[in-house]
Order: C-alpha cells, then structure tokens, then sequence
C-alpha cells in the first residue's frame, strides 16, 4: 500500500479525474480523504499499486489541468491491506471492530 | 444586453472558429436560434456522431480546433466515441452541448444526461456552464486545453436557460493559465548523452509517430533523420512525416507493418521515438518489445511515458523545440557510419514478399488508386482490413496525407471524416476509403456529402463480412465466422444512386492484369477528376487477408508473412 498526496486547484471535476485515474486501472480505493489547504485542496490516496503503476499515476496526475503537485507518502504495509467495503466486510463487523 | 448565445458565438468567433458541425435539438436550440449572422457556418450532418467525426477531419486535417454541437441527452451522448477518439489521436476539439434547463439539472429530466460525468474520463477538460457570467472564461479556457501541449477534446455543457438568458458582454476574454510543473522545458544536455548512446550503438532505428507531425517541426526532423540515416519507420499516424523515398525509410512498423520495420525494431539496440505512445499495435508482446533496446523517447505528454516499458532518456517537451535542439546540435557531431546496419535493415532480403501486390488485387487497386492521385491529396481510412492495406500501400510525402481513427478503431469514422476535411481543403483530392461494415455505421452521412455537394471520392472495399473479425477468426478461432457474414449487404450502388451521388462498381478481375488496362486505368481517373461526389464499390475476395500480420500477444519477429497453407 502506498499513499499519494496530490494537490490541486478545486475547479469542477478535478477531483473526479485524480479518482478516475486509479479507478480506470482497477484499483481500489481503501482510503481518500479530501481537504482545503492553505492556498489549494490536497486528496491523499491510499492505494495498492505497482511500482509501474506509481509511474503512470504520477504522470497522468500531472496531466490533469488543475493538479499542482504530485507526492507520495509512506508504504503501508498491511494497515489498510484489509477487505473494505462493500465487498469484505459487512456494517455489522465494521461496528464491532469500532467497539473493540 | 447580448444573450448567452449570442455570446457564445462571438467567443467562438474571437477562437478563430468559422465552421461548427452539429445536429440541433431541444436544449441546444437557442444557439442554433443565433447562428444566423454569426459568422460561424454551420454543417448539418445527419448524426451527431457524424457531426464530431466530421469535426475531428476538419481539425486532423487543418491543426486548428474542430468543433462540434449537439443538444442534451441522446445528442451529447452521440457525440461520446468521437470524444474517445480526439482523446485517443490527440485531436483539438470543443464540444458544445445544450443541457437541460439550470433548475432542472439532476432530476432526471426529459433528454437529461450527466454529459458532464459521462464524458469526464475521455475529456482533457470540461466545464458545465453555471452562471452566464461564466461562459467567456469557460470557452476561452476550453479552447486553451483543446490546442496546448498534446491536443484533446474539451467538453462545454450550457444549460438552455443560460443560452437564453441576457447580460452585458464586454467581449472575449483571453485564458492565462497558471504554471505547472509540466510545463518545464526539456532538460539541457539530453543531446550529449544521446550522442553518446549513438556513439556506444551498433544498430540504432528511428521511429515516428504523430507527435513529430502535429508539433510541426517536419522540416527540423526530416533534417535530423537525414543526417542520422538510420533505418526509420512510422506508426499509422506517423505515415507522411518521412518521405516514402528516403533510403533508410522502412515504411509502417507494428501489427501490421513491414517486415523490414518489425525486424530492424526487433533487432535495435537503439530506439529514437519522435512522438509516438507506443501502444500495443506497434509494440507487438510488450516484455518482448525491442529487447535489445535503450529508448529515447521524445514526447510532449509525459504521461505517455514508460508506458510499456522504461525508458532510458525520456526527453519531455514539444517536439517543436527538442527535434530542432538536437538536429542543430547533432550536426556539430560527426556520427558514427551506420551504412553496414542500415544495408542490412533495408536489405533486398528483407523487403517484402509481393512488393507489387500480383497476388493480392485490392493491393493492386488500391497501388492503382493512390498512384494516380495529386501529391497533397489526403486519404482517409476507416477501420479494418481495408485500412490497414490504405496504410500499408500509402506512398505520399504529404505530413496531413493519411488520417485514420488509429488509436480508438472507431468503425465508422472515414466518411463523416471526410466530410470535414474535404469542407477544410476544398480544392484538394479527399479519397476515403471504407469497408463495408463501418460504411453502413454512418452510411447516412451520403446526405451531407451531396447537400453540400462536396467532390469527396468514396472507395468501399466491399468483401461482404467484417474483414478484420473474420482475418482473426479464421486464424486464431479455427475459422468460427460467428456474426461477421454481411453477404446480405445493400446493393450500395444503389443506395449512393438514391442520395443522387454517382456511382460504379468494380470488379477484383480488372486489378489481374498488370499493368491494369487502359479503359480500368481512365475509369479510375475519370472517378478521382469528376468535380462530383463519386462512390467506387470494389469487390474484393471474401477471404483476403491482410499480412504481415504479427499475431496479438506475439513478438514482432513473430509475423505471419503470408498465409498458412490450409490442411
């Protein structure tokens, strides 16, 4: 697991295309959160990918008109390794975890 | 008070569009309702798909923004492959769109789509219209992203109500963008660690590829491939940039390329990419892909880059200003002698099999056809095997003289293409070339050719299946022919007779003789001088394949060259 830092002007659609391009690859998703920074929006991305998927990520990132800066963070190694939902686990086990 | 409308046209005006194609509807109305007087002409085709091919001929051919219009819904919805498409072959091009009226937007209403949403990942850009203030910023930027670094398609979604409603309008406005961290030119000194890849090889290639003809900068690389005189090949949309004469050019390289591409590919330890994304149609198997190669990859977008595999010296930036760089620096370098490599890349024994095409009619028709034609004619292909013969066979200097749907394989492309080439250069000698199948995808586009009545000389290479379906089914599907049989065709003589457009079929027969005979020899150039739209039918042999063929998932070295004798 890897996660990405991507900055970005927050113009209609932008968002959309830094998800699209994971999404468009069959990644999932197990963590993205979105926030305004101090002069633009950063997204951080937690994603499972390739060395040669990191590679074209970056560049299609940069392509994206409104992005401004591309970086990457930590590996994760198993922290987010886990099923998510919809497809691993059900609420009822996601409000036990939370409770224990 | 100006309308929205109104306004959008002058902003459309202050780009330097004067011709849109497009196809009118509810939400769209209004804009059409302003057309009159505008300045911009409008092309009315007979469907939207055909409107945003039409578009992408007008924009292949000229480099200027292609522009299409279409209303909410089914309309925008239409417009959706030729968006794939510009995105595909990086073709400058704005589609506007009617959308339902702001209040309505997201309730599901008559002829309502999420156009915006639908079309995201095939845009470059796009914008759904909010407020009427908005609408020069948005078409001035839209216009922006469509032309800079590597051209695409720009979506611009407009409510009716916006197109309707009225506002003071001080004029266009002009788009600055903010810096990006793309926009760094290309590293200084990428010409000394070339050179000193060049000097360290034995067996190095050029490759071209579209890039290199949309930057410009012919004049520059043809310069630099003479100098370097190495053995040089072309993607499909590459085809025009080298001259066809130049005795290192090898021709088309890639799935169905030449022999002597694919082998000196094969073989390179040297590859110089000019703007090409090497895609799995000229890669062939990508882990077998030039295996004895280091890269440098000349290229405008760098997400283009490492694709299939790395590369050693990724040289970012518009070709316009890197191919010039390193042609006026490489000249201050004496170059090793590659003539012992380039003999044995172009040699005789490594030419092809039937380079005059005896056992092959269609090769033979269309050597007859393209050898009679102008020297700037344009020809444009559909998709199939039909295209891959047009490229293969296409033997013209002319940089915009070959336009295809390469990238997407959009059946259905050429003939509405033709249409906006043909509008583009009206005096030129547009010759398209279709097969039967992807005719019949915009069949209806014969309409808009003999309303306008534009002298575009239409070819079908009629074999009556999906010729390139059925080529694959035969050889790798133990000749199923599931759902390619068209032998139930329309007569389509008759059916061009019936939009009032000449029309004549051929015969393979007459393609046996060579030369052909006089009276096929005055009938092909009666047919390419007739100020007329014409339609030429050819029937072709039912199972004509098209070789080299270089199977999916094979290495180059691994083309088929000719047909397997059959048990």
């Amino acid at each position: 697991m890897q996660s990405f830092h991507i900055r970005y002007r927050n113009t209609q659609g932008t968002l959309m295309r830094i998800l699209n391009a994971a999404s468009r690859r069959g990644l999932d998703m197990p963590y993205v959160q979105a926030e305004q920074g101090e002069n633009d929006h950063q997204v951080t991305l937690i994603l499972d990918v390739n060395a040669k998927q990191v590679g074209q990520l970056y560049r299609e990132w940069y392509s994206i008109a409104d992005v401004t800066h591309v970086g990457a963070g930590t590996l994760h190694s198993d922290a987010w390794a886990g099923p998510h939902p919809p497809s691993g686990v059900t609420i009822e086990q996601q409000r036990a975890a939370a409770r224990a | 008070m100006v309308k929205g409308a109104d306004i959008v046209l002058q902003c459309l005006r202050a780009e330097g569009v004067d011709l849109v194609f497009g196809y009118p509807g509810g939400a769209i109305m209004p804009l059409y309702d302003a057309l009159d007087g505008s300045g911009v002409r409008h092309i009315l085709t007979r469907h939207e798909q055909g409107a945003v091919f039409a578009a992408e001929g007008y924009a292949r051919v000229t480099g200027k923004v292609g522009v299409a219009m279409a209303t909410s819904g089914p309309g925008a919805t239409n417009l959706v492959t030729g968006i794939a498409d510009a995105k595909m072959d990086s073709v400058p091009l704005v589609c506007i769109t009617g959308q339902v009226r702001s209040a309505m937007i997201g309730t599901d209403a008559f002829q309502e789509t999420d156009v915006f949403g639908v079309t995201l990942s095939l845009t470059k850009w796009s914008r759904l219209v909010r407020n009427l203030d908005e609408i020069p910023e948005v078409i001035a930027e839209g216009f922006y992203w469509a032309r800079s670094g590597r051209p695409g398609p720009v979506v611009i979604d407009i409510p009716t109500d916006m197109l309707k409603a009225k506002k003071e309008f001080s004029g266009p406005v002009q788009f600055t963008p903010h810096a990006r961290p793309v926009d760094a030119k290309a590293e200084g000194g990428f010409t000394d660690t070339i050179f000193a890849l060049l000097q360290q090889s034995s067996k190095p290639v050029a490759l071209v590829g579209a890039g290199a003809k949309l930057s410009g900068a012919i004049p520059e690389l043809r310069r630099l491939l003479d100098t370097l005189s190495v053995p040089t090949f072309a993607t499909v949309h590459g085809l025009g940039a080298v001259p066809p004469e130049a005795p290192y050019y090898l021709g088309m390289v890639g799935m169905h390329g030449t022999r002597a591409a694919n082998m000196a590919l094969h073989e390179t330890d040297l590859l110089l990419v000019f703007g090409a994304r090497l895609d799995d149609r000229v890669t062939g198997d990508p882990t077998r892909f030039a295996p004895h190669a280091k890269i440098v990859h000349f290229e405008i977008d760098p997400a283009q880059l490492d694709r299939v595999r790395p590369c050693e010296i990724p040289v970012i930036g518009d070709l316009s200003e890197t191919i010039p760089a390193f042609e006026s620096e490489l000249r201050r370098h004496k170059l090793p002698d590659f003539a012992g490599w380039r003999s044995v890349a172009c040699g005789a024994d490594r030419a092809e099999l039937d380079p005059r095409g005896l056992a092959q009619p269609t090769i033979r028709f269309l050597d007859e056809l393209f050898s009679r034609l102008p020297e700037d004619s344009v020809i444009l292909a559909d998709v199939g095997q039909h295209q891959m013969w047009a490229a293969q066979r296409f033997n013209s200097g002319s940089p915009r003289g070959f336009i295809t749907s390469g990238g997407l394989g959009a059946m259905g492309f050429a003939l509405p293409a033709a249409v906006g080439v043909q509008l583009a250069k009206p005096d030129t000698c547009v010759v398209c070339v279709s097969g039967d199948g992807g005719f019949q995808m915009n069949i209806q586009e014969l309409a808009t050719v003999h309303r306008l009545g534009l002298p575009v000389k239409m070819v079908i290479i009629d074999n009556k299946y999906l010729g390139m379906v059925r080529q694959w089914q035969q050889l790798f599907y133990e000749r199923n022919y599931a759902e390619t049989d068209l032998s139930d065709n329309p007569d389509f003589v008759d059916i061009a007779k019936a939009y009032k457009i000449h029309s004549f079929r051929m015969k393979e027969d007459v393609m046996r003789e060579f030369p052909v005979s006089q009276e096929t020899g005055d009938q092909i150039d009666r047919f390419l001088r007739s100020p007329d739209p014409e339609l030429l039918v050819f029937d072709c042999a039912p199972e004509a394949n098209v070789f080299p063929m270089v199977p999916a998932g094979a290495a180059l070295s691994e083309m088929l060259l000719e047909e397997e004798p059959t048990q």
